[in-house]
């Protein structure tokens, strides 16, 4: 009998494994030694990038014409400059204006897509088989990209990041996100289910990044939205510890009141948010 | 003492301070107050370092300021370490007071009694989320 519903479950499980193969999770494989070395055929991304070059001059890029408008956060595309919200939508980050209150950020919640992208804090692009991974000193955050072929899911969960797959279009890794939450704003504008963020990342110079991301939601926008941004490459510098909880004294109650705890010194860290 | 003079040079380049992780909402960024006291504690922890310094007034009364700085990470990369300010040290600092009125603020920089000044931001505000 435990045998039969044993093999019961297992047939439900083969059967569910079957039938979302496609969008689910490949399996992962020990790379060989020829997938270690293909890497070296690709950009070099690895390493500690900071946003807008940390002293080296922000917006390095700026001349490079590589597409209108790089430089640091500058947006490109959207008509005016800006993101073009469908009247619906724009109704709807009207709506919200204004209630949202303040960020959460300030009780240690991590900023979401775009947002933590462009934190005053560097990043470590990992390359791997089949991945390329980002660590954001920031909050202590990761990016998973797979590219290993896989498709993206077709319901994703929403997430911060969302989920992203990768592919390389000559020397441009070129990453499409999809699956976002609410804390994912578009300049500012609400998004629909339909959101997909591609991100186009080069190398200007061996020194020099260049993401450029690209918002397409038919829901909430007219037209597809770009900004681009640049990095600089600190050959000399490693990731940081950054635990927000350690001894944070900012916080923002339920009503949006931003407040911060300055009044305890002696070496214990207030009560938790 | 070495330490301090590369960080004057390093700090004639940067702006007032930034914060990764919330608005400024709780300082009055159109004011900048000055105060001169010894440093009370340093705490160098994420996501900010605080730095509290005793003001004693005419009175002879002793008030202490608590002061909001930038992260450890961010200003380990720009020439801060954790003995930068010590207890005891005798400073000066610049800074945006809180709203509230209460004795406190966001650190902008300080001079030490040598005259070097030590400047604490540099950074961007964050992209928000």
């Amino acid at each position: 009998m435990q045998h039969r519903i044993s093999a019961l479950l297992m047939g439900l499980g083969s059967a569910l494994v079957a039938t979302t193969a496609i969008t689910q999770w490949a399996v992962y494989e020990q790379p060989t030694a020829a997938d270690w070395a293909a890497l070296a055929e690709l950009p070099d991304f690895s390493g500690v990038w900071e946003r807008g070059g940390g002293g080296r001059g922000r917006g390095a890029a700026a001349g490079a014409g590589r597409a209108a408008g790089a430089g640091a956060g500058r947006a490109a595309g959207g008509g005016r400059g800006g993101a073009s919200p469908t009247p619906e939508y724009a109704a709807l980050r009207d709506q919200l204006r204004g209630t949202q209150g303040p960020s959460q950020m300030a009780n240690c919640l991590p900023p979401a897509m775009p947002g933590i992208m462009s934190q005053p804090y560097p990043m470590e692009f990992l390359m791997t088989p089949g991945k390329v991974t980002i660590i954001l000193e920031a909050f202590t955050q990761v990016r998973h990209i797979f590219t290993d072929g896989r498709e993206l899911p077709e319901f994703p969960d929403p997430t911060f990041f969302g989920t992203s797959i990768g592919r390389w279009e000559g020397d441009t890794l070129v990453v499409e996100s999809v699956g976002f939450n609410d804390f994912v704003t578009i300049a500012g504008i609400p998004h629909s289910d339909e959101l997909r963020i591609t991100e186009r990342i080069s190398l200007l110079d061996p020194d020099t990044m260049l993401i450029e991301t690209t918002f397409t939601d038919p829901l909430a926008l007219t037209e597809p939205y770009t900004t681009s941004a640049t990095f600089a490459r600190h050959r000399d510098w490693t990731l940081a510890e950054y635990i927000c909880q350690e001894n944070n004294r900012n916080f923002v109650t339920p009503d949006g009141e931003e407040g911060i705890i300055l009044d305890n010194p002696g070496g214990q860290p207030p009560p938790p948010n | 003492m070495r330490a301090r003079l590369v960080l004057f040079s390093i700090a004639l380049g940067m702006s007032a301070g930034a914060s990764a992780h919330h608005s400024f909402s709780v300082f009055n960024m159109q004011t900048e107050v000055s105060i001169t006291g010894v440093v009370k504690e340093v705490q160098w922890t994420n996501p900010h370092i605080f730095v509290w310094v005793d003001v004693t007034g005419e009175d002879g009364k002793v008030v202490t300021w608590g002061l909001e700085g930038m992260s450890p990470n961010f200003l380990a990369r720009r020439g801060w370490s954790r003995t930068t300010l010590e207890p005891g040290d005798e400073v000066t600092v610049s800074l945006r007071p809180l709203n509230s009125g209460e004795p406190g603020g966001m650190f902008i920089s300080t001079t030490t009694p040598e005259g070097v000044v030590l400047t604490m931001g540099g950074g961007r505000e964050g992209g928000g989320e």
